[in-house]
């Protein structure tokens, strides 16, 4: 036992701090996706909800394509693809030229694209759970299409989106899992050097498998927060 | 045209001073390895980069006298990540082959170990022809030169693959395959850990020059020609200067060069 809590232990001796690190890793990477995933997300919905057919043919096909590629390859073309394009690119100016995408950038921009391709469908059925005759009232009283959208429909767009939008964030906190490929230390890949060098798979994995919980955990107690929060116009009817 | 003419100089400066910045780095190699293959090259608690392909790289950048820089990667990304440019030269124990040639450059072989076969303790299998393992349960981890093998030489194997070593040897131990292949390194290490207790090596197999190449080379970028010939220069070196020996001696009981 003496031994575990060595192996846990945060110093030169234990894979705490490197574990704590991933973990930090995995929520930073998480946290800093989601607003770009949900506003991409957000205007991709306006789009495919405009009467503009050339927008909404845009954002149809953004769409069909960040749902139907797999992460890992998304992830594998913006870190590597575009990199590589760059690179090519720079060499037209000068001799082996050295760019580099950041990893944790590569990250954020494939999961959030995925997050927004999703994110957009959640947004567009709860836009079309919102009667026309909210939009009217809004107009007739004098508001702006600015106000309207800001004051009359986000509000209960957020209600009406908040579930499809909380499996996406769950999912997205165990699709940073990939990122270890392209080089980033997160929590399954810290987890899963310690695993391989202590020869502690069993131990090491379900710690990973705790910390994922743990997130899990947090984050419905956060969204139950925000439920009721966008719910709180409900209660006094 | 006085702009123009400004902008001629600006971008000639800017390209003088990435020139001169390239002269400077001549000597700055990326060197990008696993971090987790124990005991070639693996991250310890501490942070510190360990094992013999560790070694190896500091070696020959003492030899090369260049300033090295660590990067580590996990393995299905590596290739990929040399092509991109996140560093000059892949050692991680990579096994020059066809395959990985159309895509990257290799310099000499720095060490090439013969494939085994591990089994539980209690195994029944006699031998490690193809005719002793026809329709059992193989395991091996994915995109490696052993899975290949075992694709090749054993095809009445029931092959399932893993994404890293420690699954199969997981299901080696709790019986859900009948033998897994890999290098014999790699096993004997393993067999000497208490979780290793489960299994023994059941034979080393002849390495095929086909599939398993001319062993573990150094991974370049294609068209470098002057890092490889600096690398190849170095290991020869090495070699040489007993340094490799030495290196040798850390790690195995066995010469690892081969022959």
């Amino acid at each position: 036992m003496d031994q575990v809590w060595t192996l846990v232990s945060f110093g030169d001796e234990g894979w705490g701090d490197e574990i704590a690190r991933g973990t930090l890793l995995t929520v930073a990477l998480a946290l800093s996706t989601l607003p770009f995933g949900l506003l991409l997300g957000f205007f991709v919905a306006l789009a495919k909800d405009s009467n503009e057919p050339s927008l909404k043919r845009a954002a149809e096909i953004f769409t069909t394509i960040f749902r139907g590629l797999p992460e890992l390859l998304t992830l594998f073309i913006v870190f590597f693809g575009v990199q590589i394009l760059l690179r090519q690119f720079a060499e037209l100016f000068v001799e082996n030229p050295t760019i580099e995408i950041n990893s944790f950038f590569a990250g954020m921009v494939a999961l959030g694209l995925v997050f927004s391709a999703y994110a957009s469908e959640a947004f567009l059925s709860a836009f079309k759970g919102i009667p026309s005759g909210q939009y009217e009232g809004g107009f007739a009283v004098g508001l702006t299409r600015f106000q309207t959208m800001r004051l009359i429909i986000l509000p209960q767009l957020i209600r009406l989106a908040l579930p499809a939008l909380s499996n996406l964030w769950l999912i997205l906190l165990k699709d940073t899992a990939l990122v270890s490929v392209i080089g980033l230390a997160d929590i399954l890949r810290q987890s899963g050097i310690a695993a391989r060098v202590t020869k502690e798979a069993f131990l090491f994995f379900g710690i990973a498998c705790l910390i994922y919980l743990v997130l899990a955990i947090l984050s419905s107690i956060v969204l139950g927060g925000i439920e009721r929060w966008a719910k709180r116009g409900e209660a006094a009817r | 045209m006085s702009r123009m003419k400004w902008m001629a100089a600006a971008v000639t400066a800017l390209a003088l001073t990435v020139g001169a910045a390239q002269a400077q780095e001549m000597r700055k190699i990326k060197i990008g390895t696993e971090g987790a293959y124990p005991p070639f090259n693996n991250l310890e608690a501490d942070g510190s980069l360990v094992g013999f392909d560790v070694d190896i790289a500091k070696a020959l950048c003492a030899e090369m006298k260049a300033d090295c820089e660590f990067v580590t990667q996990d393995w299905d990304g590596i290739i990929p990540a040399l092509l991109a440019g996140k560093f000059d030269a892949i050692i991680a124990s990579m096994s020059i082959t066809d395959e990985r040639k159309k895509v990257i450059d290799f310099t000499n072989k720095y060490y090439n170990t013969p494939p085994a076969i591990a089994v539980p303790n209690d195994s029944k299998l006699g031998g490690v022809m193809a005719s002793d393992l026809s329709d059992i349960r193989l395991g091996a981890q994915s995109s490696t030169t052993h899975s290949n093998y075992a694709e090749e030489k054993f095809p009445d194997a029931d092959l399932t693959l893993y994404p890293t070593p420690d699954e199969y040897k997981m299901d080696l131990a709790n019986g859900r395959i009948d033998a897994a292949i890999d290098d014999v390194v790699v096993l004997s290490e393993w067999l000497d850990t208490d979780d290793g207790a489960c299994c023994r090596i059941l034979g080393t197999l002849t390495p095929d020059m086909k599939i398993n190449g001319e062993g573990a080379g150094i991974g370049i970028r294609q068209g470098e020609d002057e890092l490889k010939a600096m690398f190849n220069k170095a290991i020869d070196a090495i070699r040489a200067n007993g340094t490799y020996d030495e290196i040798n001696k850390k790690y195995f009981a066995f010469d690892v060069f081969g022959s």
